[in-house]
């Protein structure tokens, strides 16, 4: 059926939203990439040249390197886990109902909250995670100095906060799997371990290819962990991107060179997404020709 | 003669073992996702004196002093709590709206341009929100709506709408066509068929989209970190500058603060637990 304008008057409010509130803002950021400009002076055209400054940042490739390191590993921790904890919750579990609850509970939590908690846990004087180190033995993870362990922090934090998201994903698909396939393996003789690579991991692709690309376009935003636990210090060693382009922008007022940032982390989260939602799309909309 | 049974069979033995590493490993599991949010509230009812101590984590004294404290000292957290409640409220509910009406016309109707414009919604979810806030910071301005709630609304409406065109895109699709067939028959326009019918019958995705919105405009720093400073400030804004006070941080405070902040959301989630599971397998998997 060919929709008639009461459908484009239903689509319209949504797709005005987004056209006016994220569409024309990124087109205006890519103009203001190509200018120099800061408050109360009027954007003059500059060209390339803020790519250029950016591109020559030490500390963007700083930044660039430490959100690939954080990023990957988050994405593919919490990958681990999550399918740990799906499968674990497929076999028998008491309570299962409240069981559930208990593992999405980080999920209702702000990032804000989430810092309070993990940095009073690490705190170096006293905190009960840095007690329990120390009574085995351990020395306490240094984080408000060492960059590596501020980072490991910031990815303790991250998974922890999302790790729902992909357990529920990768759960609800393990229980979509028929279990006749199983009892057919049982009876050809194959034992659990092969069950779980011929049969589990096969039908799973789907959902971990779901999985897989939502987190990394959302981690890759990753923004307040980092500026509210280290601030991207000591000395800018552990800025992500997200943080690089809010000190440019709101604190140097160098709107020329955010701006550049901005398109650079666009492209860079683009090229991720790209082969991937262009598979979901073709899914989606395969079943309109009526 | 058949041989004696052995007491332990080994069979018996591995499945039993088996069972024992299945519940370690959920209570390690349980541990980990839920100790540092009961931290948080038991903490909360400390005697300040008694929180950070180097002893035990169990035997401590039962106070409201904290709360007291916050009360006293950050007078402006419950209009902030407030604030928070109006902001998610009311982005929730115009995203509902919104997306109720585009995720049925999706739904029903396709042509080239309907799926191209989808097509557009989905790839826009992909501009990191930090992006946005660079060209959106002047425009704010000079629309004088900075620090306001009515500006986080709309924020937080624009970026949950193509999830929640999607999860109703997805609900509406199970829905049958007949429905609207005989009711269309029985001569009742689009709207009254909406209202009447469709409407009543995918509240399963209302609900879904509304737990997405609900958790995140509760719980968004970045917006109101660069948007408001006054007025409109929420409350995890606020407890971010408690954990950056000057004078050191208060944690007894803070932990009250916290608590009053996490536990509505996450009575919340709670209880609409299958509709947020039902909402993320139609949001991504379904499609």
């Amino acid at each position: 059926m060919k929709p008639d304008r009461r459908h484009w008057l239903m689509v319209s409010p949504a797709q005005a939203l987004l056209v006016l509130v994220l569409f024309v803002p990124a087109l205006y950021v890519f103009w203001l990439s190509l200018t120099r400009s800061t408050y109360g002076k009027s954007p003059e055209w500059a060209g390339l040249a803020n790519y250029a400054t950016v591109l020559g940042d030490p500390y963007f490739w700083r930044a660039l390197w430490n959100t690939a390191i954080v990023v990957n590993t988050i994405v593919f921790m919490e990958f681990a886990l999550a399918l740990g904890v799906a499968v674990l919750f497929a076999g028998w579990i008491p309570w299962r109902k409240w069981m559930i609850a208990m593992v999405l509970a980080p999920y209702a939590i702000t990032e804000v909250v989430s810092v309070v908690i993990w940095k009073f846990m690490m705190d170096p004087y006293g905190g009960p995670i840095t007690n329990a180190l120390a009574s085995l033995g351990l020395p306490p993870l240094d984080w408000s100095v060492e960059p590596s362990h501020g980072l490991a922090l910031v990815i303790v934090l991250s998974v922890w906060h999302h790790l729902p998201f992909t357990f529920i994903l990768l759960y609800t698909a393990l229980l979509g799997i028929p279990r006749d396939l199983y009892e057919a393996a049982q009876v050809d003789g194959a034992n659990a371990w092969k069950q779980f690579i011929r049969i589990t991991i096969p039908l799973l692709v789907p959902a971990m290819l779901v999985a897989l690309v939502f987190r990394y376009i959302f981690a890759f935003r990753i923004f307040s962990e980092v500026w509210l636990l280290t601030g991207g210090g000591p000395a800018r060693t552990t800025e992500v991107l997200a943080v690089y382009l809010y000190r440019h922008a709101f604190r140097y007022a160098d709107f020329g060179a955010a701006a550049a940032t901005g398109w650079l982390m666009l492209l860079a989260s683009l090229l991720m997404g790209a082969w991937y939602i262009h598979l979901m799309y073709k899914k989606m909309f395969r079943h309109d020709a009526s | 003669m058949t041989p004696p049974k052995p007491l332990l069979n080994p069979r018996r033995l591995k499945k039993w073992g088996i069972g024992m590493l299945r519940m370690l490993a959920l209570a390690a599991v349980l541990l980990w996702s839920i100790f540092p949010i009961a931290l948080i509230v038991s903490m909360s009812l400390r005697a300040p004196r008694d929180i950070l101590s180097h002893g035990s984590l169990w035997g401590f004294s039962f106070t409201f002093q904290n709360y007291q404290n916050l009360w006293k000292r950050w007078p402006d957290f419950f209009t902030n709590l407030t604030n928070s409640l109006w902001v998610a409220l009311l982005a929730t509910a115009l995203t509902l709206v919104v997306s109720f009406l585009a995720g049925y016309a999706y739904s029903r109707r396709s042509s080239k341009a309907l799926t191209a414009s989808a097509f557009f919604m989905i790839m826009v979810r992909l501009l990191p929100p930090i992006v946005l806030t660079l060209p959106l910071f002047p425009a704010v301005n000079w629309l004088h709506l900075n620090d306001t709630k009515f500006l986080l609304v709309v924020l937080y409406c624009s970026f949950f709408v193509s999830l929640g065109v999607w999860i109703m895109k997805a609900f509406i699709d199970q829905l049958p066509r007949e429905l609207e067939e005989s009711a269309s028959m029985d001569g009742a326009g689009l709207w009254q068929t909406l209202r009447r019918i469709i409407l009543p019958l995918s509240y399963a995705g209302l609900i879904s989209t509304a737990v997405f919105v609900m958790v995140f405009a509760w719980n968004d720093f970045l917006f109101a970190f660069i948007f408001t400073t006054v007025d409109a400030k929420t409350a995890p804004l606020v407890i971010s500058e408690m954990v950056g006070a000057i004078d050191g941080v208060d944690w007894g405070i803070l932990f009250a603060a916290a608590t009053l902040q996490l536990l509505p959301i996450l009575a919340f989630v709670w209880m609409v637990q299958k509709y947020l599971i039902a909402g993320l397998t139609a949001g991504s998997v379904k499609g």
